[in-house]
């Protein structure tokens, strides 16, 4: 029998589902995890930008090859992008040399609580101007800017804290933004390699072992030439075939157990930029590797996560 | 404030998810898709969040391997050879960038609502700066040997080439017309003279 003011009694599951949730997402954060993202995802951005520089004028510009004629019959009609409008010839290179300084701010953190949101929104802003043009790392990218975006991830090794810190105001204290951006980092970095350890093991070459081959084998893509090594030893290529699946499915599961965390985020940093390599999208593995970085659990507060 | 951000969160979460499954290159059921477009791609797209990250790598296909243009102005016979875009300078993503518009150029073909589009696009985005009205364009595409035929000395290391797609693309009265060019195999094969 319950008493006046007694609460009614919950099953311990759903209390459990609850406190685990609220701890997940709204458990206070340092700022340093979020703020290296920012200036590694920062300096990655840039890189992805500025590859689009010397081609700017022949894919988006006035008589460029990718037309708005053609992005409509191409694109979602829900995509939108600020380069739409640049229509002139002078329009475009001020839009884009905008769009690149708004993610420098960005990566030193200048005025990160306008230029994170800006930065994510001008860098897909390019993505739509060109959705052919794009790969894998600029997905991640994409991702990493949006979180950067929601977190306080000014708060440490930037201009904004060095400014703050001259004007003598006090360090920041934790924030519940920041851990929602680094708990939405945790959560893509495991989705997106859940979903390609998916993608991958729809083709039987990640089962019978040879896609290590038909990565090492492409003409331009490869960083490194493996052919050699893989043509000496079927071992070793079904080895690192496996290894990248096992990888992605461990990373994608291990990132939940804290246990597995302590060793799979280190692992990752060093994995996510050799599965790059090996698979000719070296900023893929890149922009996984700082995806991992947001994984980091440095305190207490975030141990319990 | 928890209460709407759990919401917030929540409604990401199931979107992401329906994101992943209904943007999967093996298709989606028309449950996943019609509750995506509707509820979630009209806000997930914009953010280019609208994504199945199936980062597949490599599933050993042709369409796998790495693709490149040859682009060739046929008007002045003194033209130097094709030009080859990503050419042997270019490295890094933006060569990665135009080994896509490659691959998507011969892919696209394949899908009815694309069919022609990005040919006529490319071709027609060398006019201007090349001061021309009529180029050829090739997809090649790079298929990388078996490691067995390697091996057993049938095919060599660097693999070859095949053309993915070729079309001959011109301006005519201000249109822009493309003429798509029949692979061989698709040809009548040529009958001999019948022996007297």
């Amino acid at each position: 029998m319950k008493g006046r003011g007694q609460r009614p009694a919950t099953p311990a599951l759903a209390d459990e589902i609850g406190a685990t949730w609220m701890r997940y997402w709204f458990t206070p954060a340092g700022p340093w995890p979020l703020a290296l993202v920012r200036i590694l995802g920062g300096l990655l951005a840039l890189a992805l930008w500025g590859s689009y520089a010397w081609d700017l004028e022949t894919w988006f510009g006035p008589h460029g090859m990718i037309s708005p004629a053609l992005l409509d019959a191409w694109r979602s009609p829900y995509a939108v992008s600020l380069f739409d409008g640049t229509t002139t010839a002078a329009g475009l290179p001020v839009a884009y040399g905008l769009g690149g300084l708004v993610l420098l701010a960005l990566t030193i953190g200048l005025a990160t609580p306008v230029t994170t949101v800006a930065g994510a929104v001008v860098f897909a802003s390019l993505l739509h101007r060109g959705p052919m043009l794009v790969g894998p790392a600029d997905d991640a990218v994409a991702v990493i800017l949006w979180c950067l975006a929601i977190g306080r991830s000014g708060d440490a090794f930037s201009v904004d804290r060095w400014l703050a810190r001259w004007l003598g105001r006090p360090a920041p204290a934790p924030s519940v933004r920041t851990g929602i951006a680094l708990g939405l980092v945790r959560v893509h970095a495991a989705v997106i390699a859940g979903a390609a350890a998916l993608a991958q093991l729809g083709g039987g070459v990640w089962w019978n072992g040879t896609a290590a081959w038909w990565l090492a084998a492409r003409a331009d893509s490869p960083l490194v030439d493996l052919t050699g090594v893989f043509l000496q030893s079927e071992y070793l290529m079904n080895l690192v075939t496996h290894a990248i699946v096992i990888f992605e499915i461990a990373f994608a599961a291990g990132l939940w157990i804290p246990a597995a965390r302590r060793v799979i985020v280190p692992a990752g940093l060093v994995a996510w930029p050799l599965i790059g390599v090996i698979a000719g999208e070296p900023s893929w593995g890149l922009a996984m590797a700082v995806l991992t970085l947001g994984c980091v659990v440095p305190g207490e507060s975030r141990e319990s996560r | 404030m928890r209460g709407g951000l759990t919401v917030a969160l929540s409604l990401y979460l199931v979107g992401l998810a329906l994101c992943v499954a209904g943007n999967s290159a093996k298709g989606s059921s028309a449950l996943v898709r019609t509750l995506k477009s509707k509820l979630f791609s009209p806000w997930m797209t914009p953010a280019w969040l609208d994504l199945g990250y199936d980062t597949l790598l490599t599933h050993g296909r042709a369409e796998d391997g790495d693709h490149r243009f040859e682009i060739r102005r046929l008007d002045d016979p003194t033209a130097p050879e094709a030009v080859i875009l990503p050419g042997p300078a270019m490295h890094g993503e933006r060569a990665a960038r135009w080994r896509r518009l490659a691959r998507a150029t011969a892919v696209s073909e394949a899908d009815p609502t694309r069919e022609a589009l990005l040919p006529a696009a490319v071709g027609q985005g060398v006019f201007a700066p090349w001061s021309t009205n009529d180029v050829s364009l090739r997809v090649m595409r790079h298929l990388p040997p078996d490691r067995r035929d390697v091996i057993d000395g049938l095919a060599d290391v660097a693999g070859r080439d095949g053309e993915a797609y070729a079309a001959r693309v011109r301006r005519v009265g201000g249109a822009v017309q493309l003429i798509k060019a029949t692979p061989r195999e698709e040809l009548a094969p040529l009958v001999g003279e019948p022996a007297p």
